[in-house]
């Protein structure tokens, strides 16, 4: 199971904790971002949530990001899981995991590698409301 | 020939995916925005053989592949 990955499929957290902690027994602290669904945006409801993908670029993007924060921060391992498909209130979307010897640089990467994923992971997403559907343009 | 991409709601807005634009001499990215009828899309962003380029006057050749795309929203 590749560590960086862009796929329609659900993703099991466990899986992917278990595998960052197959990769090296000095890991002493993993954080993890998991971002969700949500049923409501913007003060409408969403019913769901529809993602395109660059593919190219993205695939390109994400091991780039992980190259990345593995030279910036004192960690050992991350994981990094998006999901390009249609999704439904409450349903997973992506994940990020890091492994450190210590929790504060674990912390400081998953927090990073959420906030440059995305600035520069080409992914859009479109949600449909009762209003009809509208394309996200900006993301806090 | 330079292959453009389109994605989001430009995509939608232009109501096609990709076109196709012939190589002038001298031709820059803004030129390919213009081209395809992006320009009035802001804020956008554009990457040239899948990498983000920033600065519009950069020189593209025949055989690019030119994306145009509006603030990623990923994650």
């Amino acid at each position: 199971m590749k560590a960086v990955r862009i796929q329609e499929d659900d993703f099991s957290i466990e899986a992917e904790v278990n595998a960052l902690r197959a990769s090296s027994k000095r890991i002493g602290g993993i954080a993890i971002f998991l971002g969700c669904a949500r049923d409501f945006s913007e003060g409408r409801n969403v019913f769901s949530i529809e993602f395109e993908q660059y593919a190219g670029m993205a695939e390109k993007a994400l091991p780039v990001l992980r190259d990345e924060a593995l030279a910036r921060f004192d960690i050992i391992e991350a994981r990094i899981i998006h999901r390009v498909t249609t999704v439904h209130a409450g349903d997973q979307i992506v994940l990020i995991v890091v492994g450190a010897e210590h929790r504060k640089p674990a912390f400081e990467a998953c927090e990073w590698l959420i906030d440059e994923l995305k600035k520069r992971v080409p992914i859009w997403k479109k949600e449909t409301t009762p209003d009809g559907d509208t394309w996200v343009t900006q993301h806090p | 020939m330079i292959k453009v991409l389109f994605f989001g709601v430009i995509a939608e807005k232009l109501r096609r995916h990709d076109m196709v634009l012939p190589v002038k001499a001298g031709m820059t990215i803004a030129d390919v925005v213009h081209a395809a009828g992006c320009e009035d899309f802001k804020p956008l962003l554009v990457a040239v053989n899948q990498d983000q380029v920033n600065n519009l006057n950069t020189p593209v050749k025949a055989g690019d592949e030119v994306a145009v795309m509006p603030p990623f929203s990923g994650g």
